[in-house]
């Protein structure tokens, strides 16, 4: 593939251009889904009842 | 279904009652288990053949005349299949078995395709076993990062494509709306990696541009296949692993946030900063530099958020086995990235610019930062995968203290001899002959290999305690006091 000028990589310009608008499209979304809201709630999504917050679940035995 | 049990917080939709809207993260674990196992047996093959590899090209940068006598031990194609065995083998391995567990844990879906796991892992490691088989035996691309040979690239976009349709899939239905920062890098990552390599092979091996736009598009791969791949899968596993271990939430969850967009937004223009000095056209660099220096953002934002997490838990950071490795890797990302940023600055890269000093600093992010919260993933998540605990807690001592001091000597002994090979060979009066400062390297390059081999120790405690735990069924099953905590203490109740 020569590549001799800007408008040679135009293929390789207008898939950077879908992957960029999809970001962008992602932003949105997360957004409108409420995603960037109440952060001190969402980061306690990953505790649940088999493994509680307060709750160390990780040591050397004769720690 | 309103009755959330007494020890967790109310607020989270997650952890209902009800077992029809609740998945059990144990039935997540075990629906993952044959795969899981697959690709961490997978990781540790690649992990011994990649440092045997690994060994000896190090050794033959002070011995030249070590394992000289054939073509197949060269140092370029020996060098290459290191790094496609630790990168490609290793690294993907330990992404495909400890990030789907956390996608599937956060996604609050056991898995129902784990055949389509399997599949992707068979494809990924029999191209890869071609691919590198083929480096060997002398058909390596002369492409850094892509070297292998055209023929096993299908194999490996296969296999490629299975692992990315199971994410989807993970994610689509997935049970809450939430999506845990975790879940933005994994996903993130999973989206950015079939743009880099589409655009790289097409552009490198397929057709290949002509001039330096080739090396612009091998750099701007390369960079972004540690800072869009392997960057966010680790960075995702600890933002995981630290808040769990801990039984606390991560500090700061709006600087997560924060965190993940600057770094989509700004990684992807770095790469560049690898042709400073070269006949590339000055604005693409001085936008790899910015870019550069903008990751200081993401990385001071990720340090506080991690770094603060741990402030106030008394060291019980440094009693789990899991965050030992975590918080060594999280600590390593801190400060790699901040060397990077510097190393992209033109007074600085004159120096460091083809010098081992970029090699100290490729070790330092590839395996002090990913490779170790990786291996930290591993440890939190096979007892609970197999319910059963590490036979020995000697062997993961072992495994840390080696390959934490093993690492830290690598990169001091790479990245001082790199400054000082840099300075030399920027004074041609007082160093007029290049031999002689190549000469030079070798008590660093001595230390290097010494270093290697307290990885391979380490390593192999990795494997040893890894196998014994495997294939010794029943004989180390959960205990009340194991080496990695599946019951609670106070409840005496296997989790």
């Amino acid at each position: 593939m020569p590549v001799e000028n800007y408008i040679d990589l135009l293929p390789v310009i207008l898939l950077g251009i879908v992957f960029f608008g999809s970001a962008v499209a992602m932003i949105f979304w997360s957004v409108r889904r409420g995603q960037l809201r109440d952060f001190d709630d969402q980061a306690k999504v990953i505790f649940t009842h088999e493994e509680p917050e307060g709750e160390i679940s990780d040591h050397f035995p004769d720690k | 279904m309103s009755q959330a049990p007494k020890n967790v917080a109310p607020t989270t939709p997650y952890s209902s009652a009800d077992a029809s809207i609740r998945a059990e993260l144990s039935e997540i674990d075990a629906s993952l288990r044959v795969s899981s196992l697959f690709f961490i047996t997978s990781a540790i093959f690649w992990l011994m053949a990649g440092t045997v590899l690994a060994l000896i090209a190090a050794i033959k940068l002070h011995e030249p005349s070590f394992a000289a006598g054939s073509e197949l031990t060269t140092f370029g194609r020996i060098r290459s299949a290191h790094m496609n065995a630790m990168a490609l083998g290793f690294g993907n391995n330990m992404i495909f078995a400890v990030c789907t567990w956390i996608m599937a844990r956060l996604c609050r879906t056991p898995i129902r395709h784990g055949g389509l796991l399997l599949i992707a892992g068979s494809f990924w490691n029999l191209g890869l076993t071609v691919g590198i088989a083929g480096i060997i035996k002398g058909d390596i691309t002369s492409v850094e990062w892509l070297e292998i040979p055209k023929y096993a690239t299908p194999l490996l976009a296969i296999s490629y494509v299975l692992i990315g349709v199971w994410g989807i899939m993970a994610f689509r239905f997935r049970k809450g709306e939430h999506v845990y920062v975790s879940q933005w890098y994994f996903l993130g990552a999973l989206f950015w990696f079939p743009w880099l390599y589409i655009v790289a092979q097409v552009m490198i091996i397929w057709a290949p541009a002509q001039g330096v736009v080739q090396s612009v598009t091998n750099w701007w791969f390369a960079h972004n296949y540690l800072g869009l791949w392997l960057t966010p899968m680790a960075l995702g596993t600890a933002y995981y692993l630290i808040p769990k271990v801990l039984g606390r939430p991560i500090y700061s969850y709006y600087l997560s946030v924060l965190g993940f967009w600057s770094l989509a937004i700004f990684y992807n223009w770095a790469g560049v900063h690898h042709l400073i000095g070269g006949p590339v056209p000055v604005w693409l660099l001085s936008a790899g530099i910015v870019a550069s220096v903008m990751m200081v953002i993401p990385v001071i934002v990720v340090a506080i958020n991690h770094h603060m997490t741990l402030i106030g838990s008394r060291l019980n950071w440094w009693k789990s086995p899991t965050l030992r490795f975590v918080v060594f890797g999280a600590v390593n990302y801190t400060l790699v990235s901040i060397i990077g940023s510097t190393m992209a600055l033109r007074t600085v890269n004159m120096t460091t610019h083809f010098t081992h000093f970029t090699v100290g600093h490729a070790h330092h992010g590839v395996y002090a930062f990913f490779a170790m919260i990786m291996f930290g993933g591993v440890y939190y998540m096979m007892p609970r995968v197999l319910t059963r605990e590490w036979p020995s807690a000697s062997l993961i001592r072992v495994h840390f203290w080696m390959c934490a001091l093993g690492i830290l000597l690598m990169v001091f002994a790479l990245q001082i001899c790199g400054w000082i090979q840099g300075t030399q060979m920027n004074d041609a009066i007082n160093y007029p002959d290049f031999l002689q400062i190549v000469k030079s390297t070798r008590p660093y390059m001595i230390i290097r290999s010494i270093s290697g081999v307290m990885l391979m120790v380490g390593h192999l405690a990795f494997g040893l305690n890894f196998f014994w735990m495997l294939f010794s069924a029943g004989a180390h099953r959960v205990q009340q006091e194991g080496p990695t905590l599946l019951i609670s203490k106070k409840e005496g109740s296997k989790t």
